[in-house]
């Protein structure tokens, strides 16, 4: 399968703060990338690079399998991290505004807007100035202006912060057609639940340096096998003991409420990713000396997991 | 640089802008603004009535105190008139008396006691040295001064004309000021014309090309603020190049000046036919209006559009550079300190407009828009001096495009802090 989008060695820096450095990505066509990352790891800048926002100060981004070219923007639709509309334009000249910047005439831009606008149920608002509308039809509104042009290639930052549930829905209902459609979808996210349920293919980045990618099935299987369930009662105190078992790569508590370490311990349940090769065993006898286990079993490791053990043997 | 894309964008601009009510308010009350600031003053000044109450004491013996008191309280025409208006005296002698000393201190408290505005005091020596003394409480009162010494003056030389035995009637009857008639001469040929009309034009148009750059750069300014503080900008930014996106917003709403420049210009030229003229208002008669050539109108536009693209490549810069409309008025204030300038020399530019200040001032690229205007509307400067401001003029707009496409490129997503001077000169010297 070619990419269709590909960074090669591509780096950015502000003064002598790295935000990108040397990233080299591929995403193939027709599938949904996932680009995670903790805040200010240089997402949003790698996709404004990509979008020729900002200039790499080294290396280079090929689209489509070769070197961009001015007028790939215009086949490319680009959902900012920090985006808006023009408040005082109605939803149809918005919309008409955005579709003629992205390469479309008027008169074949109005039935596609007013389509998306009858299934999005915002037919009766065309006229409405957008400061009219709410947040949420607002949202829908950005939405279409970003996909009216029928890019082939889609990139999203963060498009999941801040919209309501439906939206949420009407999003992925769109990511899983365009899929389908055979186009490529790129976003970033730090919200790692999202990515787990729509993306193919995964890429890490930490401190602006690509810890992980690749297809998310395949991460996945290499790395379960050393994932386990714990439940126990336990304080914040015993947690920290669980941590530092030589055993233990990371321990994620996802359920004790009661950080401060209350006398009667609360019922943990803790994911534990063991280091390669540690035996369960021993783990298993040392987790007895403290701990009431009352549950402890093998499981599939969530991207969460990898992506801490990622960042952390990246360091 | 796609000229289509700039295209789309001064296209949204220009109809946002037209469509808008407020587009429409200005049009219709500028015009009217411009005309209360130009003609107010100078209506306030020619029907104001100053009044005072004076106390005249003669103690040069030769009547001339009665004199003065009647041809203060006279109103015979031509007598009261002054430059600045007409003032009214309500005159009173009082007789010198014995003691001068206490006759002044009374003096000075009728005035305090407002029985009194000001008391003058006529001696021998003040007659022989042509200076006498006025006192009063406020002394910026010039207008009603002159008047006063116009007054005193006409009086004591008809006094020593008659003691030198000559007919004061008739003398006065020989030396009546002469006005000017006044012929503009022009290329075109000679026109009767009044001075006081000419004036009017060319600070008019002066005022005006002075607001609207004013206006709509600060509409750029605005109009860059409100994409940055919606954040449509980078939304934008995605599709086309930041370059394409300013020029076409300047060009859009260069073209909103234009439209509104061209619908007063052509009200102006309506109206002012004899036929609607006579129809809506009758004019004093004896005014001439000044007769406006086309040449003039035609450097108008061409002034407005070099004074717009100096200003609102400044505004633009400013504009992308803040967050907000409050953090960069500061820095509007920039603009304005040299648009400003040319205003305060007004009267001299026009009483001689070929000066070498009138010259050297219009050859400074961004005072050129106004004091061209000023000259151009006076008098038709020499041919080489319109084309070296207008070249010095583009040569500087063509650097100020060039920066301001790099300022704006870098601080259009920038948001947060408020950069320093330093910060924004690093963006011009990085992009």
């Amino acid at each position: 399968m070619t990419a269709s989008l590909e960074l090669r060695n591509v780096e950015k820096r502000y003064g002598d703060f790295v935000a990108v450095a040397s990233l080299s990505l591929a995403v193939p066509a027709g599938v949904i990338f996932g680009l995670l990352g903790p805040n200010g790891a240089g997402k949003t800048t790698t996709l404004r690079m990509i979008m020729d926002i900002l200039a790499p100060d080294s290396g280079e981004i090929l689209l489509f399998g070769r070197r961009r070219r001015a007028s790939d923007l215009q086949r490319m639709g680009y959902l900012p991290e920090e985006r808006g509309l023009y408040r005082k334009m109605t939803v149809l000249d918005q919309l008409l505004f955005l579709a003629e910047i992205h390469g479309l005439k008027r008169r074949q831009a109005l039935p596609v807007i007013e389509a998306w606008l009858a299934r999005v149920d915002l037919a009766d608002w065309g006229r409405k100035k957008v400061e009219e509308l709410s947040k949420g039809m607002q949202q829908k509104v950005q939405l279409i202006g970003t996909v009216l042009h029928e890019p082939e290639i889609l990139i999203l930052d963060e498009p999941f912060s801040g919209l309501d549930p439906i939206n949420q829905g009407l999003f992925k209902e769109l990511l899983l057609e365009y899929r389908k459609q055979g186009r490529t979808i790129l976003f970033s996210t730090h919200g790692m639940e999202q990515a787990e349920k729509l993306c193919d293919h995964i890429g890490l980045i930490s401190h602006g340096r690509l810890v992980l990618s690749g297809e998310l099935r395949e991460i996945k299987r290499q790395a379960s096998g050393n994932s386990y369930r714990l439940v126990a009662p336990a304080t914040a105190g015993d947690l920290e003991r669980v941590r530092a078992l030589p055993e233990i790569e990371v321990a994620i508590s996802s359920d004790v409420r009661d950080p401060q370490g209350a006398v009667e311990p609360l019922s943990a349940s803790v994911r534990l990713l063991l280091k390669p090769g540690a035996s369960t065993s021993e783990l298993l006898r040392q987790l007895l000396q403290f701990l009431e286990v009352r549950e402890f079993r093998s499981e599939e490791p969530d991207l969460e997991d990898i992506f801490i053990k990622a960042v952390r043997d990246a360091a | 640089m796609r000229p289509e894309h700039a295209f789309i964008v001064g296209k949204r601009e220009y109809l946002v802008r037209l469509r808008s009510k407020g587009f429409w308010i200005a049009t219709a009350l500028l015009p009217v603004f411009m005309a209360a600031m130009i003609l107010g003053p100078f209506l306030a000044a020619s029907r104001s009535k100053a009044e005072q109450r004076l106390a005249i004491v003669d103690a040069t013996g030769a009547g001339l105190g009665q004199r003065l008191a009647a041809a203060l309280t006279e109103r015979a025409p031509g007598s009261g008139r002054g430059e600045g208006g007409e003032v009214r005296f309500e005159a009173q002698l009082v007789p010198p008396g014995p003691d001068p000393a206490a006759l002044r201190s009374k003096l000075d408290r009728r005035v305090r006691a407002k029985e009194l505005g000001a008391w003058v005091w006529l001696t021998p020596d003040g007659l022989r040295e042509n200076r006498f003394e006025y006192h009063a409480e406020n002394l910026s009162n010039v207008v009603t001064q002159e008047a006063l010494r116009s007054r005193i003056s006409r009086v004591v030389s008809l006094w020593r004309l008659r003691a030198a035995g000559l007919d004061a009637a008739k003398i006065a009857e020989l030396t009546r000021t002469v006005e000017l008639s006044t012929v503009r001469i022009s290329a075109t040929g000679s026109r009767a014309e009044q001075g006081i009309g000419g004036f009017m034009l060319a600070f008019g148009l002066c005022f005006g090309l002075y607001m609207v750059i004013l206006i709509y750069g600060q509409q750029v300014m605005q109009g860059v603020l409100e994409e940055k503080s919606s954040r449509v900008i980078e939304v934008i930014a995605a599709a086309i190049r930041p370059t394409e996106l300013m020029a076409g917003k300047l060009l859009g709403i260069c073209l909103v000046a234009l439209t509104q420049l061209a619908i007063w210009v052509g009200a102006a030229l309506v109206l002012t036919t004899p036929a609607i003229l006579g129809a809506l208002w009758t004019l004093p008669p004896g005014l001439i209006l000044p007769h406006v050539p086309g040449a003039v109108i035609a450097h108008l536009f061409m002034l407005f559009l070099l004074g717009f693209f100096l200003y609102s490549t400044l505004y633009a810069m400013i504009g992308a550079s803040f967050n907000s409309v409050q953090e960069a008025q500061q820095f509007a204030g920039v603009a304005v300190v040299f648009i400003v300038p040319p205003l305060l020399f007004i009267t001299p530019i026009l009483n001689d407009p070929d000066s070498p200040l009138a010259v050297s001032m219009s050859l400074f690229p961004f005072f050129t828009p106004l004091v061209m205007m000023l000259r151009i509307a006076s008098k038709m400067p020499p041919a080489w001096q319109i084309v070296a401001a207008y070249s010095l003029c583009l040569l500087t707009i063509a650097g100020m495009i060039w920066l301001c496409a790099r300022v704006y490129r870098i601080g259009i997503l920038m948001y947060g802090k408020k950069p320093t001077l330093q910060e924004i000169w690093h963006w011009v010297r990085y992009s």
